[in-house]
């Protein structure tokens, strides 16, 4: 059975609603009406910039969820923890929320014989409050006003709809909007992976050669199990992917790569400095916490709950230089950041920690050879008696 | 103190059966060891969590010595083992955050080792002496 399909729903209203073909919705509703999944975790659009997490075992919301959402960067990866522990769940994942996934898994906080992950390549998403600036900034539009959001092929689309003016489109290249400072979030600007290799299936536009048909790569036998399901159950059509088709969906990774590589270069404000300096950027940036400890219980890798020790030997009364949450925090991601900037996200006095956790994490993740959220089997290296290179010496 | 008078503020874990020991045999055979240092004995090297020597470090210690026995000689079997698991990340925590290397050490010293463990703290110590107070000390102004 080769690894590589082209595929699309059946029916034609979840085809036209969602994106390419329809593919993950199908999945996920003949999963559901065959009992192959308890329920399913989607993301229902409350407009373009906002979508909340529903977990439903009913068909008919997943084919309302259907279709992409850029401007929601939501982590589905803590919903799981909370309402997965028994029941089987199916969701679609982001790349970071499979790593995040695998991550708890390896923590034990989730079964993941009980999660089936319909993996989404992904290109990044867009922070909601930029991209209302970017609708006003750079499109001229009524940021409440916009009603649809599209991108493709290196473009953003945005279509506002007002009272009495019709239907407005308009179509920017997303570099562009990169150099001013806009369009992708920071994390996303950097990641480097761009295809969830940990998730069951990956599913994407990139090497399908029809805006009709998913190309999609199947990754484990929990994912040829749903992909049949689906078919068997007359939801989904499938053919061969042509030779071509895999090698573009490799180019574009690839190139993506590139771009990630270059936009960490670029961001990095911190590798310029001294080493003194880089304490004071480090301390100058910590020193607005205010200790929410938001970006704790948002952190798709944090397993810790109330008892944590980044909680337990914080005391805002200390007055220490840098607090002891946030040192401790750090920490403690070194190994496992998998760098999805939720944190930055939920920030209330926005300071910079995806560039702070990727300073740290990826220092030492290169130096462990690790890479967290891939390997379900490689445990947390500072969970380890001995580390790998250490039992060679 | 007198400003000029500054002394480094040194913060050591010692192992119970081993470097605490590895101290009281540098005593017993009367030689001299700096004033700077600050013993907290543990049952285990392994027990020093990694927080300890951060909290060390933000409470103003100008360096933190982990000491415990040589690989192999655990009390414990092989607890020192993830001690040296935790100095890697440590080791690249400290380094990253902007503080010098040289404000880390670790060190495997045995009971009867009394003559390492005094050259150890005079090194450690004239190493702080050179680069100066930690940055990170509650009078630090920026």
């Amino acid at each position: 059975m080769p690894r590589y399909y082209l595929a699309w729903a059946k029916d034609e209203r979840i085809r036209e609603k969602g994106a390419n073909g329809g593919f993950v919705t199908a999945t996920l509703v003949s999963a559901l009406e065959t009992g192959f999944i308890d329920a399913a975790l989607v993301v229902e659009k409350k407009s373009v910039y906002e979508g909340i997490p529903v977990l439903t075992s009913n068909p008919e919301v997943v084919k309302e969820c259907a279709g992409s959402l850029h401007g929601a960067p939501i982590n589905l990866t803590k919903y799981v923890v909370d309402y997965g522990a028994k029941k089987r769940i199916g969701l679609p994942t982001k790349p970071c929320d499979a790593r995040g996934i695998i991550e708890q898994a390896k923590r034990r906080q989730v079964n993941l014989d009980n999660i089936v992950m319909i993996g989404l390549n992904c290109g990044g998403t867009l922070h909601p409050l930029r991209m209302r600036e970017m609708a006003a900034d750079f499109f001229g539009f009524d940021p409440d006003a916009v009603v649809k959001e599209e991108i493709k092929e290196g473009k953003i689309c945005l279509v506002s709809k007002e009272e009495g003016m019709g239907e407005k489109e308009k179509w920017v290249k997303i570099d562009a909007l990169e150099q001013k400072g806009y369009g992708r979030r920071d994390a996303c600007k950097s990641c480097v992976t761009k295809i969830p290799t940990s998730a069951d299936l990956a599913c994407g536009n990139w090497g399908s050669n029809d805006t009709q048909k998913t190309f999609v790569e199947v990754l484990t036998e929990k994912g040829e199990a749903i992909l049949k399901n689906a078919i068997e159950s007359g939801y989904v059509e499938i053919e061969e992917a042509p030779g071509e088709g895999i090698e573009k969906r490799k180019q574009i990774e690839a190139g993506m790569q590139r771009l990630a590589e270059d936009w960490k270069e670029r961001m990095d404000e911190v590798s310029a400095l001294s080493r003194s300096e880089r304490l004071e950027f480090y301390v100058d940036a910590l020193k607005n916490c205010i200790g929410c400890g938001a970006c704790k219980e948002v952190c798709p890798v944090c397993a810790c709950e109330a008892g944590a020790k980044c909680l337990d030997m914080n005391d805002a009364r200390d007055s220490y230089v840098v607090s002891m949450y946030n040192m401790l925090r750090i920490f403690h991601l070194m190994d496992s950041c998998i760098g999805c900037g939720e944190c930055e996200d939920v920030c209330p006095v926005d300071i910079p920690l995806t560039l702070i956790h990727r300073r740290f994490s990826e220092r030492m993740q290169r130096h462990l050879g690790y890479t967290p959220g891939m390997d379900v089997k490689e445990r947390p290296p500072l969970y380890e008696t001995e580390l790998r290179w250490s039992a060679e010496e | 103190m007198p400003e000029d008078k500054w002394e480094p503020k040194i913060l050591a874990f010692c192992c119970n059966w081993c470097s605490y020991a590895g101290a009281d045999a540098a005593g017993l055979e009367r030689r001299q060891v700096p004033p700077t240092i600050r013993v907290i004995r543990v049952m285990c090297s392994g027990r020093i969590d990694p927080a300890f020597v951060i909290l060390g470090l933000l409470e103003g210690a100008d360096a933190v010595l982990v000491t415990g026995c040589h690989i192999g000689d655990c009390h414990y079997v092989n607890a020192n083992n993830q001690t040296r698991n935790r100095y890697e990340f440590l080791k690249e925590f400290v380094d990253e955050l902007g503080l010098e290397p040289e404000r880390l050490w670790l060190r495997w010293i045995s009971a009867s080792e009394g003559l390492l463990f005094a050259e150890m703290v005079r090194e450690v110590t004239e190493k702080i002496r050179e680069i100066g107070p930690s940055p990170l000390r509650r009078d630090w102004k920026k």
